[in-house]
């Protein structure tokens, strides 16, 4: 059983059961709130970040990665505010600004050229103990945060103008989602890289709202989704030799299309659930 | 749900308010005091300003100039606790499969941890006015599968579990049928005189305002006049906040044309 004695293997294992689930509770409300652009934008702002980490001399690329995408993540949000130009315009101008800055600094530096390859795709060997540590923290700081502001996040995500008459600071959850978000993200492209983290936030989510008839069952079932796909994607990859981040993604859409097929049957938008309606 | 006992003055007042939005003028110098316990229609023809005026009282959209006091408070959050809001045509965001119980937790005091209870103790912690509003059988439902009368009576419902002093309603009827709309009016009529809280609502439909309102401001970028329907809901005074002629609107079979 290399796959558990191997400390690389035991560290990808740890990192996809904490980061995957992370990424399905907090991809219930990206895909609420239509923010799955934002996401891939501050991923890709990542390979500006390593760049950047490497030009400076650093040994480990997660300090620069976080830096960078959060520094993208606080400019899509003032540009929004203080510019008046749509999402969209302003997440496709810095996504491709961090794409073009990062590979040209890298193009530069000798003997990193292959760090593109590891950014882009993810590596299993890149989930080190920094890695894990900021990952359990996150975990820690999720779980204590959904414990809390579970309902103030979901009557944001349901009508911001509600949320508002109710009290809520939504201006500040905002803020503090979308950095929650951003570390998240760029935690977790170690594992699966820029092009395929956006997969972890949606698809388990996307997966579990198929089969949900209320808002507690699609969050458990996202996370169980998470988790499995995480988990079984690392072990296929091991047992495979295949890469890492795509053995996880196609899992998980496997396992979307198994719940698009049983959501037909016995979902909440089935015949049978139709007809059992008052 | 009654006023502040500590407060008699005006539940809503509000002095030289100015609103504009994308460089346009929308509200000229707004005037105006609501004492409690009215049932008050903001009147008007369509970009006349009536939901400008009901955001900005609620904080949802920045003021240019002037002043605005909910129960004698400048600042909302004072208040927010005893404001209740119906927005129009929500767009409860149908990403995120909510049933109506847990819509309903999320505003009703002491069920913030509703993730973890259990069925029975989130409906046990519903006030009687969610079984007066027939929203208890739908709380299984997803809130994006109901009804335009179904999603109207369960906002309600939702508007009034803090037990608010003002209640704020934004078109309410829109995207309802012509029964549905005629029993919305007797509802809020039924739940203003019962609770005696404050009711401001903005409507286009001038049969169902002269009824049940007690008090109406008719707006057109200004206030053309406020007062009691049968002062206001007449030829003369419609023509000014609305700019043409208008006439037909006292039905005695109880809907409109």
């Amino acid at each position: 059983m290399g796959i558990l004695t191997e400390p690389f293997m035991q560290r990808a294992l740890i990192g996809a059961l904490i980061l995957a689930p992370l990424c399905a509770l907090l991809g219930v409300f990206v895909t609420a709130r239509r923010m799955a652009f934002f996401s891939d934008t501050v991923a890709h702002a990542s390979l500006a970040g390593t760049a950047v980490s490497f030009l400076v001399g650093l040994s480990e690329p997660t300090p620069g990665m976080l830096v960078v995408s959060l520094l993208v993540a606080a400019s899509i949000v003032w540009l929004r505010e203080k510019s008046g130009l749509y999402h969209d315009t302003i997440m496709a101008l810095l996504l491709t600004g961090s794409v073009a800055l990062g590979t040209v600094i890298l193009s530069r530096l000798r003997g990193f050229r292959g760090e593109i390859h590891r950014v882009l795709f993810g590596d299993i060997l890149a989930v080190g103990m920094t890695e894990l540590v900021l990952a359990a923290l996150l975990l820690g700081l999720v779980i204590l945060g959904a414990a809390w502001l579970l309902s103030p996040l979901s009557l944001i995500a349901a009508n911001e103008d509600l949320a508002h008459v109710a009290g809520i600071p939504v201006r500040w959850f905002n803020y503090g989602f979308v950095v929650v978000l951003t570390v998240t993200v760029t935690i977790t492209i170690r594992l699966v890289g820029i092009l395929l983290v956006g997969a972890l936030l949606v698809i388990p989510p996307a997966a579990a709202r198929l089969l949900s008839r209320n808002l507690r069952q699609e969050i458990w079932t996202a996370i169980a989704l998470g988790a499995f796909s995480g988990t079984a994607g690392v072990g296929l990859s091991y047992v495979g030799d295949l890469p890492c981040g795509p053995s996880i993604v196609l899992l998980s859409i496997t396992l979307f299309f198994v719940a698009l097929v049983t959501s037909r049957f016995t979902g909440p938008n089935s015949a049978r659930a139709r007809a059992s309606q008052p | 749900m009654n006023p502040s006992p500590a407060f008699t003055g005006p539940a809503v007042e509000v002095r030289h308010l100015n609103v504009s939005l994308g460089g346009r003028k929308i509200l000229r110098d707004i005037s105006l005091a609501i004492p409690p316990g009215e049932l008050v229609a903001l009147i008007g023809p369509n970009g006349a300003g009536k939901t400008t005026l009901l955001r900005s009282l609620l904080g949802l959209i920045p003021i240019e100039s002037g002043e605005v006091r909910l129960l004698g408070q400048p600042q909302l959050r004072q208040v927010i606790s005893r404001i209740g809001y119906v927005p129009q045509r929500l767009a409860l965001d149908t990403g995120l499969p909510l049933s109506v119980r847990e819509f309903l937790a999320l505003r009703q005091p002491g069920t913030r941890n509703w993730f973890w209870r259990r069925r029975g103790d989130l409906d046990a912690a519903l006030p009687p006015i969610v079984q007066e509003l027939g929203v208890t059988p739908l709380l299984d439902k997803t809130v994006s599968t109901l009804s335009g009368g179904q999603l109207q009576r369960t906002l309600i419902a939702f508007s009034l579990l803090n037990d608010p002093a003002i209640l704020f309603l934004d078109e309410p009827t829109e995207g309802v049928d012509a029964p549905g709309e005629r029993t919305f009016y007797e509802v809020i009529s039924d739940i203003h005189r019962r609770h005696r809280l404050t009711v401001i609502l903005v409507s286009h439909d001038l049969s169902m305002v002269h009824r049940h309102a007690s008090w109406v401001v008719a707006l057109n970028g200004r206030i053309c006049c406020a007062g009691a329907p049968d002062d206001i809901i007449r030829e003369d005074a419609l023509k000014e906040a609305y700019g043409l002629h208008v006439t037909s609107y006292h039905h005695h079979h109880g809907h409109t044309h």
